[in-house]
């Protein structure tokens, strides 16, 4: 029992983190259709702002808690800004141009950042700062829990409802949702498409920056080349709950957490990911469009 | 102009006189130790730190009377590492009337020098650990470096014997060094009558190893042996104590990196590593007295242990001659193949009749508080 409750927490956690970055991928996709693969690398650029923060000189004297709430700040709004200039530079000048076009674009802006990121930290394994949040750990029934899981479970539940009652319930909310279902219609009911676009720029990268950082508080290490297993994981946990739906991206983040915790620790961990996979593949040849996505009309 | 004359006329001198031949070594000449190394190349380091070690134990010799009331000359070939270079080295060397040459760094060159340095009688002691080198029954051949496979056998030793682990966890990761290492270890073990619970996958990276962790935890082994990286390796500590687990980890060699401690933070106190100590690290008597004056000498730090592996080779075939009172390479390859537990600066060896290496300069650490390493076994004394 206490292994079994074990295997939730450790799926419950990444699957956080996973649905965090996940937020990112289906809110640009429900509002322009593309797939941000460079997502995975604004995250971990991210955890690199967050961790120059911390060990940097900027944020010394300063005590372990207010630091990181300080790194998530900074690592928030460096991000943000950086997913506005990459809708900008990347894909704006290709808005009207063939699909592929943006793909591609997208997948230069991964690299792009990657590399940056290297030429920036170094290409060697980063180590994040030790004893910045308690260590505390909580043990039941066998389990145990730390407090940077609680925070973590805790922060993406309450930044999902968060984003879930703002979408749903706000006046710019409903224009991300109309422009999501058609650009041109909204257009003419006189929302700004243009800032529609920008906004999910902003609020994508924004919760995926806190995805990355909690990623480095947790494992206490970063390198550039993470990116792309985060984004891979997260676009999977995307598609998962239905790309372009907001709670979909959530349960799909939580359900590969967990699918990857039990296929690790009840069936063989050297088939960890394949089993994973194979157990997605199941779920999408019964739900093409994902756990929660509907299956819209093709647009023309 | 007169100068190079001269230079000509002493060489063919000296030829005259090689070629006088066989009765000449009675002669109270210098005995030619030769040295094939990488002294230039990618490997340089090591090519200088084995051409160092080898006049570094020259000089201390020959300021003691030399060996058997003749001084020691030694003569260095650059071999940078290449094959088809080795092979002009072993000649030139052969041709130097060398009794044993020390080195090569590089297994490839090792492999090219060998069949010439065995057809003129010339013993070899290199650390190239090739196989291939073993196969060939080659009686002039002394591996000075411990075998790939030595790792695992230690590791197995420490674990079962030494710790007495009841039940064993084996971790590795996909790529083919640690499979190849883990695999090897599982073998060793059940060798030596280990128990294994399982042996479980990581996906090198992933960082998400709890897990993975958890099953292990749920079989209570007494130790969690992971072959393969630091970076990984770091995480795993620091994750099987977050889940409070009580076992031993046990690490490969690729787990000896300063990002390991790091990583782990105070979890990494008490993981043992398993590696081929640092120089700086050998806890015996006479490698730390070797240290101190290669470090005297040469005002730097030797590049690596095979530095002192291949001081070792030099001190064994200095123990032959010394003990045979011979030159003769039939009496010291019979010695050097039968001789019983040599004290060596990396621990104590002998060699089997193929010229391997058999006790392996192998030490388990343990990684303190501040994140130095201890020497937990063998004991720090022995030797």
């Amino acid at each position: 029992m206490g292994t079994f409750i074990q295997q939730v927490i450790n799926g419950l956690t990444v699957g956080s983190i996973y649905a965090l970055i996940a937020l990112g991928y289906t809110m640009v996709y429900g509002v322009m259709r593309l797939i941000n693969f460079a997502h995975g690398d604004l995250c971990i650029l991210g955890a690199f702002v967050g961790l120059t923060m911390l060990s940097g000189a900027i944020g010394g004297g300063h005590p372990g808690p207010a630091l990181v709430f300080l790194a998530f700040v900074a690592s928030i709004v460096v991000i943000s800004g950086a997913g506005i200039a990459l809708e900008l530079i990347a894909y704006r000048p290709l808005r009207k141009a063939d699909k592929l076009a943006a793909v591609v674009s997208a997948l230069g802006a991964s690299m792009l950042i990657e590399n940056g990121i290297m030429l920036v930290w170094g290409p060697e394994v980063q180590v994040f700062p030790a004893g910045l949040l308690p260590a505390t750990t909580w043990h039941f029934a066998g389990a145990s829990i730390s407090f940077v899981e609680v925070v973590i479970v805790l922060a993406s539940v309450v930044l999902m409802a968060a984003l879930y009652l703002f979408v749903n319930h706000t006046r710019f909310g409903t224009a991300i949702r109309a422009a999501a279902i058609d650009q041109d219609a909204a257009r003419l009911m006189g929302i700004n498409v243009n800032r529609v676009i920008g906004s999910v720029f902003i609020i994508g990268p924004a919760l995926g920056a806190v995805g990355g950082l909690f990623i480095g508080l947790y494992y206490r290490e970063a390198y550039f080349t993470m990116g792309w297993t985060y984004g891979l994981y997260a676009f999977i946990a995307a598609i998962l709950g239905g790309i372009g739906n907001i709670p979909g991206a959530m349960i799909g983040g939580l359900l590969l957490g967990l699918f990857n915790a039990f296929a690790a620790g009840y069936i063989s961990s050297s088939w960890q990911d394949a089993i994973t996979f194979a157990l997605l593949i199941g779920i999408l040849l019964v739900r093409p469009s994902g756990i929660l996505g509907e299956r819209v009309a093709e647009k023309v | 102009m007169f100068k190079k004359l001269l230079i000509a006329g002493v060489s063919a001198g000296a030829l005259m006189l090689g070629s006088g031949g066989v009765s000449a070594i009675a002669a109270p000449g210098p005995i030619v130790f030769g040295v094939q190394a990488p002294i230039t190349g990618p490997y340089a380091d090591e090519g200088q730190g084995i051409e160092n070690g080898v006049k570094l134990l020259a000089e201390q010799q020959n300021a003691k009377g030399g060996l058997l009331g003749r001084q020691i000359e030694v003569k260095v070939c650059d071999d940078e590492g290449k094959a088809a270079q080795a092979a002009i080295c072993a000649r030139q060397l052969v041709d130097d009337h060398a009794v044993a040459v020390i080195g090569t760094y590089t297994s490839g060159a090792a492999l090219a020098a060998e069949p010439i340095y065995a057809r003129a009688g010339v013993i070899q002691t290199s650390d190239g650990t090739s196989n291939e080198l073993l196969k060939r029954g080659y009686a002039t051949w002394f591996g000075n470096a411990p075998t790939n496979s030595a790792e695992a056998k230690f590791t197995a030793h420490y674990m079962v014997d030494v710790r007495h682990f009841k039940s064993i966890a084996v971790l590795t990761d996909h790529s083919s060094f640690a499979t190849g290492l883990a695999d090897s270890v599982e073998k060793d073990i059940k060798a030596a009558h280990g128990h294994i619970v399982d042996k479980a996958f990581i996906n090198a990276g992933s960082q998400n190893f709890t897990p993975v962790l958890t099953k292990l935890k749920s079989m209570h082994p007494d130790a969690v042996y992971f072959s393969g990286y630091y970076s990984d390796g770091g995480l795993i500590r620091a994750q099987m104590v977050q889940l409070g687990m009580k076992a031993v980890f046990v690490g490969g060699d690729a787990n000896q990196n300063v990002a390991f401690g790091k990583i782990a933070g105070t979890a990494a106190q008490g993981a043992i590593i398993i590696n081929v100590p640092a120089p700086q690290d050998l806890p015996y008597p006479a490698a730390k007295e070797f240290l101190a004056a290669y470090q005297a000498k040469y005002h730097v730090a030797p590049p690596s242990i095979y530095t002192f592996t291949n001081a070792d080779g030099m001190r064994a075939v200095m123990q032959a001659i010394e003990t045979t009172k011979s030159l003769k390479p039939a009496k010291l390859e019979h010695y050097l193949h039968h001789m019983k537990n040599f004290q060596g600066l990396t621990g104590n060896f002998t060699w089997n009749e193929h010229g391997k290496r058999v006790g392996s300069p192998f030490t388990a650490f343990e990684v303190q508080a501040d994140g130095s390493y201890k020497i937990v076994y063998p004991a720090p004394s022995a030797g």
